[in-house]
C-alpha cells in the first residue's frame, strides 16, 4: 500500500509506500456556504497555525470590530481574547443561549457573563452572508441586521477531516468520522486512525459519538501507537467532558444534557443549586452553579454542568469520574471529597446538587 | 526484505502520540510523519 504526498514547499508529488498507516488528519472548521464566505478576513480557528495567523493580523492590521459567528468553545475563547485587547466584539448565536452543549438554563449564565465583559451578544440570530469590498469582508449580514466587521471568526464547530480516508474506501460513521474499533483500527487491515477525525463511543448513551478534543486525541493516539507497536490495548470511550471560560467565569460540562436524554427516551430528574467555591466566610469565595441529571427511578447519574468563578470548573472531573464508574446518585452522595475552607464548603457544591436530585427520584 | 515502515498522516495530538508509542516499542521500525502545517504537536 502507498500514499501520495505533496511537498508544500515545491509542489512536487511522490508516492510513499507503507506497511502500516496511521490517519490522524484531525478536523476542519465548518464553513457556512453563504455568499461571500470565502472573502479575506474570515477565519476559522482550530489549529496552532490558524491561531498564530489571527494573532498576527490583529497585531499588524489592528482590526477594531470583530464579529464571531457561533457561541461554542472557540467563539467564547476568541471573544475573551479580543475583549482583553480592547476590541469591539459582537457574537452571533443561532440558539437561545451560547454554549449549546449546556442546557439553556445553564447556557444563560454564560450568555450573561459574555455581556457582562462587554461582548455584544445577538441570540436567535443567524448569519446569512457577508458584505465584501475588493474581496475583503466588510460586514456580516444576519437575518436581522448588517454588522460592520473588520474581521470575522467562524466558531460554528468542526467536522472530521476524513475525505482522504473516504476516498481510499475506508468506512465512515457518525458525522462523517472514520469508523474505528476499540483498538483504533479502521475497517481496512493495516490502517489505523485516532483523534478529531474518528468516531468515538459515548459511555453514558452507549452510542457512537463524535467529539473533537485534544484530550481524547492524545489518549486515542496512545492506544493506536501501543497496538501498532505490537501491544494490545483498548480505548473505552468518552463521557463528553469539556471546560472553557470567559474572563472570570468558568464553564464545564460532562455526560448527557437534557436534549440528549430526551432523544434516548429516558425519564430523568434534574437539580440545580447555587453555592460557593470556598467556605462562604473565606476570602474570595464566589458563586458556583451546579446542575446534575439522573435517570428517574434507578438514580443512574447521567450528566452534570457547572458555571462559576475560579475553582468551579475542575469540579466537573468528579462528575466525569462518576460517569465512568457508572455510579448512581446514592453512590455519589458518600464520595469522600476533600474539604477545608479555602477549597470548598463542607458539603461540596457537586454533592449538594446530588442530594437535591435524589429528592426528585 | 527492507525495513518495515509506518506512515503517519498528521503530526498533531493523535499522530504524534501514536508515533512516540510505536517508537518506544519498535526501535527499528521506520516511522514517517507528514504534517501540512509548520508545527507538530505542542502537547502530546
Amino acid at each position: 500500500m502507498r500514499v501520495k504526498v505533496r511537498d508544500l514547499e515545491n509542489g512536487k508529488e511522490r508516492w510513499e509506500p507503507f506497511d502500516q498507516l496511521m490517519i490522524a488528519t484531525g478536523a476542519v472548521p465548518i464553513r457556512p456556504d453563504l455568499p461571500g464566505s470565502d472573502a479575506e478576513g474570515i477565519y476559522g480557528v482550530n489549529t496552532l497555525q490558524s491561531g498564530i495567523e489571527v494573532r498576527r493580523i490583529v497585531d499588524q492590521e489592528k482590526p477594531k470590530r470583530v464579529v464571531i459567528i457561533g457561541g461554542g468553545y472557540i467563539g467564547l475563547e476568541m471573544a475573551e481574547a479580543f475583549i482583553l485587547r480592547g476590541m469591539d466584539v459582537s457574537l452571533v448565536e443561532s440558539s437561545s443561549e451560547v454554549m449549546n452543549t449546556l442546557d439553556s438554563d445553564m447556557g444563560n449564565l454564560v450568555s450573561e457573563a459574555l455581556m457582562c465583559v462587554g461582548v455584544k451578544l445577538f441570540r436567535e440570530e443567524t448569519a446569512e452572508g457577508f458584505e465584501t469590498d475588493n474581496g475583503k469582508v466588510k460586514a456580516v449580514i444576519t437575518d436581522k441586521r448588517s454588522m460592520p466587521a473588520d474581521m470575522v471568526i467562524l466558531g460554528m464547530g468542526v467536522r472530521p477531516n476524513s475525505s482522504l480516508a473516504e476516498n481510499a474506501g475506508i468506512p465512515l460513521g457518525v458525522k462523517g468520522a472514520i469508523k474505528v474499533n476499540e483498538r483504533m483500527q479502521t475497517e481496512v487491515e493495516g490502517i489505523w486512525s485516532a483523534g478529531d477525525c474518528v468516531e468515538s463511543y459515548h459511555i453514558v448513551s452507549r452510542k457512537p459519538f463524535y467529539v473533537a478534543l485534544g484530550t481524547v486525541a492524545n489518549k486515542q493516539g496512545r492506544i493506536a501507537g501501543i497496538n501498532i507497536g505490537g501491544g494490545y490495548k483498548t480505548f473505552p470511550g468518552v463521557v463528553g467532558t469539556a471546560v472553557s471560560k470567559i474572563c472570570a467565569v468558568e464553564v464545564a460540562r460532562t455526560g448527557l444534557q437534557e436534549k440528549e436524554i430526551h432523544r434516548l427516551g429516558l425519564e430523568f430528574v434534574t437539580a440545580k443549586i447555587k453555592s460557593h467555591t470556598r467556605a462562604r466566610y473565606y476570602p474570595d469565595a464566589g458563586p458556583i452553579t451546579v446542575k446534575v441529571l439522573a435517570e428517574k427511578g434507578s438514580g443512574r447519574f447521567l450528566g452534570g454542568q457547572i458555571v462559576g468563578i475560579e475553582g468551579a470548573a475542575k469540579r466537573i472531573d468528579v462528575l466525569a469520574t462518576a460517569l465512568h464508574a457508572g455510579f448512581t446518585l446514592d453512590q455519589m452522595i458518600h464520595l469522600d471529597l476533600s474539604y477545608a475552607p479555602p477549597y470548598s464548603p463542607v458539603w461540596d457544591p457537586v454533592l449538594i446538587a446530588v442530594r437535591m436530585a435524589m429528592k426528585q427520584l | 526484505m527492507g525495513k518495515k515502515r509506518l506512515v503517519v498522516i498528521g503530526g498533531d495530538a493523535a499522530g504524534m502520540s501514536a508515533a512516540s508509542q510505536v517508537r518506544r516499542r519498535k526501535p527499528d521500525l521506520e516511522i514517517l510523519v507528514f504534517e501540512r502545517s509548520p508545527y507538530t504537536s505542542y502537547a502530546a
